[in-house]
């Protein structure tokens, strides 16, 4: 069985459809990437897979259950009633959050005014891993020891790069049977990158899969089974990890050659 | 002015801040976490009394003080919840979230005012003291009714402020008003956790009805004198901390006791409102807040 399969899903902001007719298909223990131009919605694409924003058609079906519900988005008449009332959410975070597949989204910003530790209490999530609390909180310490002196400090005095390591950390305290890691090295100065880095890798080799995005090929190839190149709302090429060129080879591949 | 006047206004003030405290952070509570302002915290405050009433009064149950407290809290809590699910969660993940619900919880606190009406009567009621005699500290006689309200008043607001920053449930109804997003993406119940915080706050302007209640006359609509006050104090304070409209609420009732004293009745306002200009023309965030919608 699939760990996680999207089937036709196609979504956007209303009324902007930003990516359409995705297919793909993530076996157990596969780690995937994504790389593409910024602006081109790998972000919105990734919301639309943990549920907070509703896909306009086809499913997510996770670890062999249906994500969202039955059948497309109701045609723009409908969708002028009130959602909550006659249709309700065709598909709600929490229960994707629940069964395992954890979002941590690009510039996670948590809760400015919560202490790290506090922010870590609330983050196992009811009836998952319930018992292993202990043990997550024990792997975070390991990944991020720089986190343990910044236990009190609330997230609002937190650098990017903590913050970051706040939201990872608030990711596996939810005990994930799939990880989507998006940019998570988004402007970090080089050493922190490397640390998050580091950190992403230790994560897989705990046998957490996940799915990544990057602008930094390197990277991906190292923790990656497969790379799809996503522009313009669509998967544009699926390269398995024999397949993947250099970062410049890349680069000419989806721009044409004048770059290299 | 003696002494004596003075600390006989100063204690006034104090009874009056402790409850606009307790109006005004019930009101914080709905405010922060579900980003709405909730006008129908008067009739809660009205039907808190009468449910008070209702059961401790000795024209009607006669229960006595224990059960009158206690089944508000229970029944004010659940009415929030009803209230909520009725006429908040509808427009929960609407854009103009603000614009619906200022009507519908405008209609809401109609609705409680009339059917309390219709319940009640229109003959005003009063809630008999909770504690009788007086407490004599120096030159000045407290009533033995402000010292119990006050009283109260701390263990309420002092369990909130333990719900909120000690339990996990607390925390989790603080991390969903600072980020809905990510709290829905951490796997929490947000839907649950909304209707939680208003009962809350239902049940602490339950509580405030219920001592107003003991020292005022209760008609449907005396919810709304406090509501304003309440209202002054979570904007002149701000609402960055729970603690903030506490303080606040308390700065607000020794200003009013002192203008009433002072000045005369109709002059505490007006004084209320232009101390609320000032503040917010030299800090448009609160005495004590911050840019951050928070608890």
């Amino acid at each position: 069985m699939s760990l996680l399969e999207l089937r036709n899903l196609s979504g956007g902001y209303d009324p902007i459809q930003i990516f359409s007719h995705i297919d793909l298909t993530i076996e157990a223990g596969e780690s995937i990437g994504f790389f593409g131009p910024n602006g081109h919605g790998k972000s919105t694409l990734m919301k639309t897979i943990s549920g907070v924003l509703a896909p306009w058609t086809g499913d997510v079906i996770f670890d062999g259950q249906r994500m969202n519900r039955v059948g497309d988005r109701g045609s723009r008449r409908w969708r002028n009633f009130n959602y909550d009332v006659v249709t309700r959410r065709r598909m709600d975070p929490k229960t994707v959050a629940r069964a395992g597949l954890i979002h941590v989204p690009e510039g996670n910003l948590l809760f400015p005014e919560m202490t790290v530790a506090e922010t870590l209490a609330i983050a196992p999530i009811a009836g998952r891993g319930r018992g292993d609390e202990a043990h997550q909180l024990e792997l975070v310490h390991a990944l991020f020891p720089r986190l343990r002196e910044r236990l009190k400090s609330k997230i609002r005095f937190l650098s990017g790069g903590e913050r970051q390591m706040v939201a990872i950390s608030v990711g596996l305290m939810g005990n994930p049977k799939l990880m989507i890691l998006d940019e998570p090295t988004l402007g970090l100065s080089p050493k922190l990158r490397q640390e998050l880095c580091q950190a992403v890798g230790q994560i897989k080799a705990s046998g957490v899969p996940l799915i990544l995005i990057d602008q930094d090929v390197t990277f991906l190839t190292e923790l990656i089974d497969r790379l799809y190149l996503f522009d313009h709302g669509r998967i544009s090429r699926k390269l398995e990890k024999s397949e993947i060129p250099s970062h410049d080879d890349l680069m000419a591949m989806l721009f044409g050659d004048h770059a290299a | 002015m003696s002494v004596e006047s003075f600390l006989f206004v100063l204690s006034g003030g104090i009874v009056l801040g402790a409850l606009y405290a307790l109006m005004a952070s019930g009101l914080a509570v709905v405010w922060s976490t579900l980003g709405i302002f909730n006008f129908s915290h008067g009739a809660f405050i009205a039907l808190g009394a009468y449910i008070g009433w209702q059961v401790s009064n000795a024209e009607a149950l006669g229960l006595g003080h224990v059960a009158g407290l206690s089944a508000t809290l229970v029944v004010m809590f659940a009415a929030g919840i009803l209230f909520q699910q009725i006429f908040i969660r509808p427009f929960e993940r609407k854009d103009n979230i603000i614009a619906a619900t200022v009507i519908t919880t405008l209609a809401g606190a109609t609705i409680l005012q009339n059917a309390m009406l219709l319940i009640w009567g229109p003959r005003a009621k009063q809630i008999v003291a909770i504690a009788e005699g007086t407490i004599s500290i120096g030159p000045v006689a407290f009533s033995g009714n402000d010292i119990a309200l006050i009283v109260m008043v701390a263990l309420i607001l002092g369990f909130a402020g333990w719900l909120l920053a000690r339990t996990r449930t607390g925390r989790s109804m603080r991390a969903v008003a600072q980020n809905r997003q990510a709290a829905e993406l951490m796997g929490l119940n947000v839907p649950l956790l909304y209707a939680l915080a208003f009962g809350l706050s239902a049940a602490m302007a339950g509580m405030a009805g219920y001592f107003v209640g003991s020292i005022r006359f209760i008609n449907p609509t005396f919810g709304a004198d406090p509501l304003m006050k309440a209202l002054i104090v979570v904007i002149f304070g701000g609402i960055a901390r729970f603690t903030s409209p506490i303080y606040a609420a308390l700065i607000v009732g020794l200003v009013e006791s002192f203008t009433i004293f002072y000045l005369g009745l109709y002059w505490a306002p007006a004084m209320l409102f232009a101390m609320m200009t000032v503040v917010l023309t030299i800090k448009p965030s609160g005495l004590f807040g911050h840019h951050q919608r928070t608890l």
